[in-house]
Formats: C-alpha cells, sequence, structure tokens
C-alpha cells in the first residue's frame, strides 16, 4: 500500500481562513520515517498546515500526498494519519486502556486482537501500570504519552503532533522530547512535529521547516540551519545573533547597504592581538549559567560574545575578532565570511 | 479554646478561623433549608398523616368538610383511602394515560432536543442559531395561552381542519385526546431541553470530537462514544426535569385532554375540589409523588456517576 520512500508530500498548498491567506503555496517533502519540524513563531500557520495534513481542514489549492497517495479529499477518518492534539484530547470517560483501544475498536478487531495490540503500545510508552486509570487521575507527563499511544496503535503512515510538550514543565519537556525521538527512531515513522521552540527542534528533528506569514522560509538540517540560515529571519529565529547593518570585510564591519548577522559564538575576545583581531572594550558581562554573555565595543561596531573560558571584566581592554559573519541582501543570505 | 494553651501557632488560628467559617456557611444555609422545611415538609407531611387516616389536628377542618373521609382505625392509621383509590374505576387508567404521556413525551423531547443540539453543536452557522432561537420561544408563552391556542388550532372549527377541508381533507380532531396532550406537552418542555442539551453538547471540546474522526470514527458513533457519555448529565437533568414537570402537569391536559381518562394533575384537580374529596385527592398526589421520587433517583444517579468519572468521589 505506500510507497517505499514517499512519506508526505505537500504541493503548492494555499488556504484562506477569514478572508485572509494563511498558507500561501507551500510545499514540503518528508521522506518516510524522517522526523520533521514545522518551526516558527506563534500565528505563522503551522496549526493549519497540520490540519491540512490532518485533513480537518480542506486547501483551497494544492495536494497533500501521503505515502505516496493523494489524500486531499479525505476526511480526516479517511486519512493514514494520526495526530495528537496540544492538550491531549483524551476522552475523560473512558479508562486509559479505552482511550488506546478506540480506533482499534472502530477497525473491528477481535478483542484479544485489540487487547494484544493496546497492551504492546501501553507498554512501548511505559503506561501498563495505568491502564485502567482515567485521565483525570494521571499526571501530564502521562496524559500526553496516552495520546501517544492512542496515535501509534493506528500504525498510521504520518504522526503528526502539535506542539505536543508546550503543557509539560521544562524538566518532564526535554525528558519526554528524547523519549518521542526515541520512540520515533525505533518504529522508523513518518513524523511531522509542530513547535515555537527553536531548542526542540534543533534537538530533535532531521530536519526543520521554518515558517513565516504562511510560507517555509527555509527546509534544512538543524546544522544546515544553524550555519548558513538562508534568509535574515531564519537567522533571527533561529539561535543567537548581533544584526549590524553595513558591510563586512577584513574581519570588520564597514559602510555599506548589507545587513551583517555575527553569532556571539563567533566572536573571541584575547587579551593579545591575533590576526584579524580588533581593540576592544568590554562594556558589560551578564551571567548565563555555564557561559558569559559579554558585550564588547569596537571601533566598527558593539558586538555581543559568548565566553565560557578566560572571561574578562567590565573596563579590561584587548582584542576581539570575528570568526564568522553572515550577510544578508534584501533578507536574502548573499555570502557568509 | 483555653488560655493555658501552649502553643498558639499559626495553625491554631487557621484552625479557629476554618472554624468560624463553616459555622458562617451553615447559617447561610440555614434560611432555604428552614423554608423548606416549614413550607414543604411540615405540609407534606400534614397532607401524608391525612392520607393515612390522622384527621384531627391541622386536618380538622378538611375532614369535617371533606366527604368519604377515612379515619385511622390501626395504632399506624388505615390504608383504606389508598383502597378506595385503587378500586376506583378511573384511578389505574388515569394512571396509565399520566405515565404513558410522561414516556412518549419525554421521549420525544429528548429525541428532539437532541437532533437540535447536535445539528448545532457539529454545523453551526447562521440556520442553527436561528432555529435554536425559534426553538426557545414557548418558554415566554404562558402555558394558558399556549395550551389554549393549540387547542383553538386543532379543534373541531380549528385552523388545521377549515384549512384541510379546503383541499376536501377531512383532518381529524386531535383535541380531547391522548396525542393532544403528547403535542402539548412537548411544546412546553421542548426550549428547556434544548437550551440543556445544548449547552452540554457545546462543553465537549473540539478537540475531543476531532481526535475521534481521527481515529476513524463516523458521525453516529462519535455521536454515541463521545458526545452523548460527555453530555450525559444534562441529558439525564433535561429528562428528569421533563418527565418530572409532564407528570405533574395540569393546564395542557385540562385544555387539550379528554375528560375521562385524564392525566393525574387534574384529576387529583377534581377530586379535591369538584368531587369534595380531599383524602382520596392527596393519596393519589402521593402516588404521583413516589413515581417522581423514582426518577429523582435516576437524577441523583447520574450525578454520582459523573461525580465517580472525574474522579471527585
Ligand atoms: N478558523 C479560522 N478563521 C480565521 N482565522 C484563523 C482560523 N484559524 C486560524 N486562523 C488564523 O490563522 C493564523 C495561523 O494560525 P495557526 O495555524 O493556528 O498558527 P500557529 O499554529 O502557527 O500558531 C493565525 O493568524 C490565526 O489567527
Ligand atoms: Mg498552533
Amino acid at each position: 500500500m505506500s510507497n517505499a520512500t514517499l512519506g508526505l508530500e505537500l504541493v503548492g498548498l494555499t488556504k484562506v481562513l477569514g478572508g485572509r491567506v494563511i498558507i500561501d503555496n507551500l510545499n514540503l517533502t518528508v521522506e518516510k520515517g524522517e522526523m520533521v519540524s514545522l518551526l516558527g513563531p506563534s500565528g505563522c500557520g503551522k496549526t493549519t498546515t497540520l490540519r491540512m495534513i490532518a485533513g480537518f481542514l480542506i486547501p483551497e489549492k494544492g495536494t497533500v500526498n501521503v505515502a505516496g497517495k493523494d489524500v486531499t479529499n479525505l476526511g480526516p477518518e479517511k486519512r493514514p494519519s494520526a495526530m495528537v492534539f496540544q492538550n491531549y484530547a483524551l476522552w475523560p470517560h473512558m479508562t486509559v486502556f479505552k482511550n488506546v483501544a478506540y480506533p482499534l475498536k472502530i477497525r473491528k478487531m477481535s478483542k484479544s486482537e485489540i487487547e494484544k495490540r493496546v497492551h504492546e503500545v501501553l507498554t512501548v510508552v511505559n503506561l501498563m501500570h495505568h491502564k485502567d486509570s482515567r485521565p483525570g487521575q494521571i499526571s501530564g507527563g502521562e496524559q500526553q504519552r496516552v495520546a501517544l499511544a492512542r496515535a501509534l496503535v493506528q500504525e498510521p503512515d504520518i504522526l503528526l503532533l502539535d506542539e505536543p510538550l508546550s503543557n509539560l514543565d521544562a524538566k518532564l519537556r526535554v525528558k519526554v522530547r528524547e523519549d518521542i525521538r526515541d520512540l520515533q527512531r525505533r518504529l522508523g515513522i513518518t513524523t511531522v512535529i509542530v513547535t515555537h521552540d527553536q531548542d526542540e527542534a534543533l534537538s530533535i528533528s532531521d530536519r526543520i521547516a521554518v515558517m513565516n506569514e504562511g510560507r517555509i522560509e527555509q527546509f534544512s538540517t538543524p546544522q544546515e540551519l544553524y550555519d548558513r540560515p538562508a534568509t535574515e529571519y531564519v537567522a533571527n529565529f533561529i539561535g543567537s545573533l548581533n544584526r549590524l547593518e553595513g558591510g563586512y570585510s577584513d574581519g570588520q564591519v564597514t559602510s555599506g547597504n548589507e545587513v551583517v548577522g555575527i553569532r556571539p559564538e563567533d566572536v573571541t575576545f584575547s587579551k593579545t592581538q591575533v590576526p584579524g583581531s580588533h581593540a576592544a572594550t568590554v562594556e558589560l558581562v551578564v551571567p548565563r549559567g555555564h557561559f558569559y554573555e559579554v558585550y564588547l565595543k569596537r571601533a566598527d561596531a558593539s558586538l555581543r560574545a559568548f565566553i565560557s573560558i578566560d572571561v574578562p571584566k567590565v573596563g579590561d581592554t584587548g582584542f576581539a575578532k570575528v570568526n564568522k559573519a553572515l550577510v544578508y541582501k534584501d533578507g536574502k543570505l548573499v555570502r557568509t565570511a | 479554646m483555653t488560655t493555658t494553651n501552649t502553643v498558639a501557632t499559626k495553625e491554631g488560628f487557621a484552625e479557629i478561623k476554618t472554624a468560624k467559617l463553616s459555622t458562617l456557611g451553615f447559617f447561610m444555609a440555614l434560611p432555604p433549608v428552614l423554608v423548606i422545611i416549614v413550607f414543604v415538609g411540615l405540609p407534606i407531611f400534614v397532607a401524608f398523616i391525612f392520607s393515612i387516616g390522622y384527621t384531627g389536628g391541622p386536618n380538622r377542618v378538611i375532614s369535617i368538610i371533606g366527604q368519604d373521609i377515612f379515619q385511622k382505625n390501626k395504632w399506624w392509621g388505615t390504608p383504606d383511602a389508598y383502597l378506595t383509590v385503587f378500586r376506583d374505576a378511573r384511578f389505574l387508567p388515569d394512571l396509565a394515560l399520566t405515565l404513558v404521556v410522561t414516556f412518549l413525551s419525554t421521549f420525544v423531547v429528548l429525541v428532539m432536543s437532541l437532533g437540535m443540539a447536535l445539528y448545532q453543536r457539529i454545523k453551526g452557522g447562521k440556520i442553527a442559531s436561528i432555529l435554536s432561537m425559534l426553538s426557545l420561544v414557548p418558554l415566554f408563552v404562558p402555558v394558558v395561552i399556549a395550551a389554549y391556542a393549540i387547542a383553538q388550532f386543532y379543534n373541531g372549527v380549528g385552523f388545521m381542519r377549515t384549512f384541510m377541508a379546503q383541499f376536501g381533507i377531512e383532518f381529524p380532531i386531535i383535541t380531547a385526546t391522548r396525542n393532544a396532550i403528547v403535542i402539548g406537552t412537548i411544546w412546553t418542555s421542548l426550549p428547556f431541553a434544548i437550551l440543556m442539551i445544548t449547552s452540554g453538547l457545546q462543553s465537549v471540546p473540539n478537540a475531543l470530537i476531532e481526535t475521534a474522526q481521527d481515529a476513524g470514527a463516523s458521525f453516529m458513533r462519535i455521536v454515541r462514544t463521545i458526545l452523548i457519555p460527555l453530555a450525559f448529565v444534562p441529558i439525564v437533568i433535561a429528562g428528569t426535569f421533563t418527565a418530572i414537570g409532564i407528570m405533574g402537569s395540569f393546564t395542557v391536559p385540562l385544555f387539550l385532554g379528554p375528560n375521562q381518562p385524564t392525566m393525574l394533575g387534574v384529576e387529583i384537580s377534581n377530586f379535591f375540589t369538584a368531587y369534595n374529596r380531599p383524602q382520596q385527592s392527596i393519596v393519589m398526589a402521593f402516588i404521583i409523588f413516589a413515581a417522581a421520587s423514582g426518577i429523582a433517583v435516576l437524577y441523583i444517579w447520574a450525578n454520582i456517576r459523573s461525580a465517580k468519572q472525574s474522579g471527585r468521589i
């Protein structure tokens, strides 16, 4: 039934809601077994895109292909996708077991088969001890796993997760995201996860689609996004950035009509001059946990640097060097230096 | 509270405070409880002992005026008033009519309001809100007027018959039949049930429905396995209130129903005023009361069930 390599293909998706174009000619190809994040600020259209993949919204234009099959005009109940909603959407009147068994009952499986499958998937998400609990009696993290189990038990061709971690506290979030990633790898299930948290996206995705106002700005691996952000928007959104207007040559910001982006971790400070470094004064030092954010004043520009060893003090003078700069013109990357 | 208390801790003060609060709470709850005891509980009690033959005290005057009064002849009273009612040829058909009308009307009301509420919940939009607004109109029409209007509509020279006669069709006279009572009670009971069930269904979050859809559930399955169970308490409330209201209804069966058998609400009034048999009318009232209590048990059961479900008890 499913094509061997195709996971998901969105072609020219356009969606209008409330008279506004929310998704504008969006293209995206996800390979089978790949985990892709839709990353972007709130309101950029991530959920809308996911809902079109799941079938809750029908696009005005464009097609949705799942596992090589055109599902654009199928309702959600006919699509080979399973979605986990932001608030888990567990049915409060059913036990954990019944919540997970529900999709299988619809598929008219035998009772013993259902029992076997539900037990399997509850074991995978480590919730067998809660199978007779009701959703109201278990913690947020556990509810999250029940929702995941209910999606996984359907053995979907594609798993859709809408901000699955946003309701968990910070510690749990990191653990659960690792669990999800681990599970996704083991089962080899094609997954699209929506998030507005760059850390989350960077740490669990094979590739990330950075969205902006209904379009995909860049679709690449986390490393590539970080090293070569294709647009100024992406550079700003992923990681931290010194944004300077002008030009760039010989390790210095010059006058010009471009935008120079310098990552704070690409700025180094030393007491002695090395090739490419220029005189600088330390203006402010802010502790940031495992590193310090150091504000440096140079003749050509003010720069923030992330420094973790040999941290200077306010008023120190020395030399700051820019190891790498991203140069943008009209918002697009023109060169790195 | 003694002054020798050596550990005057913060908790100690908190305890005093909660004690004060709970006393205050008790006194705030007291007035309605007192009103119910004095103006509802006591009359019920007095009426009940009258029905089993205690004719003295507050029941003395009515016992002198009323006919067929039975006096207590055993240490606990007498069953005679109950026996005469059950032996009366009118009573059992009346009771049957009352129960059948109650059952039929409640059933139709529930089905109709569920349909309306589902339409609004699933489809929404302008037509749905116009329809639901229209469905509330009966709430603002006094029952007497509505019952009279319905009688005029369906009687021998009513609109239905004259209109149909234009086309040579003889429309049956519906007034003075059981079905007319059913139509009337549905008319008066529908708005409350719709309000109740609509709000019950509206409170089911979209995501719970969409997840079911995503899992592959059909519309009917979602209604059966998600929507109705989650709106179960409002549905039971609507059903019990509707049933109890219909069971004790008076105006609609008086205007629209047959003379005999008639619903017990009307018969009780007949026995009390027209036939001057107060003891028998009170007996009938207690029998209706018992039936309504059965429905009330259903209501309490539904509430307990939902409390259990959400882990409150
Ligand atoms: N049903 C709707 N009607 C009108 N506008 C909508 C509707 N749903 C979403 N939108 C708008 O579409 C935009 C994208 O929404 P959404 O996809 O939920 O964003 P995200 O998930 O990225 O935060 C938002 O500006 C939102 O206000
Ligand atoms: Mg969203």
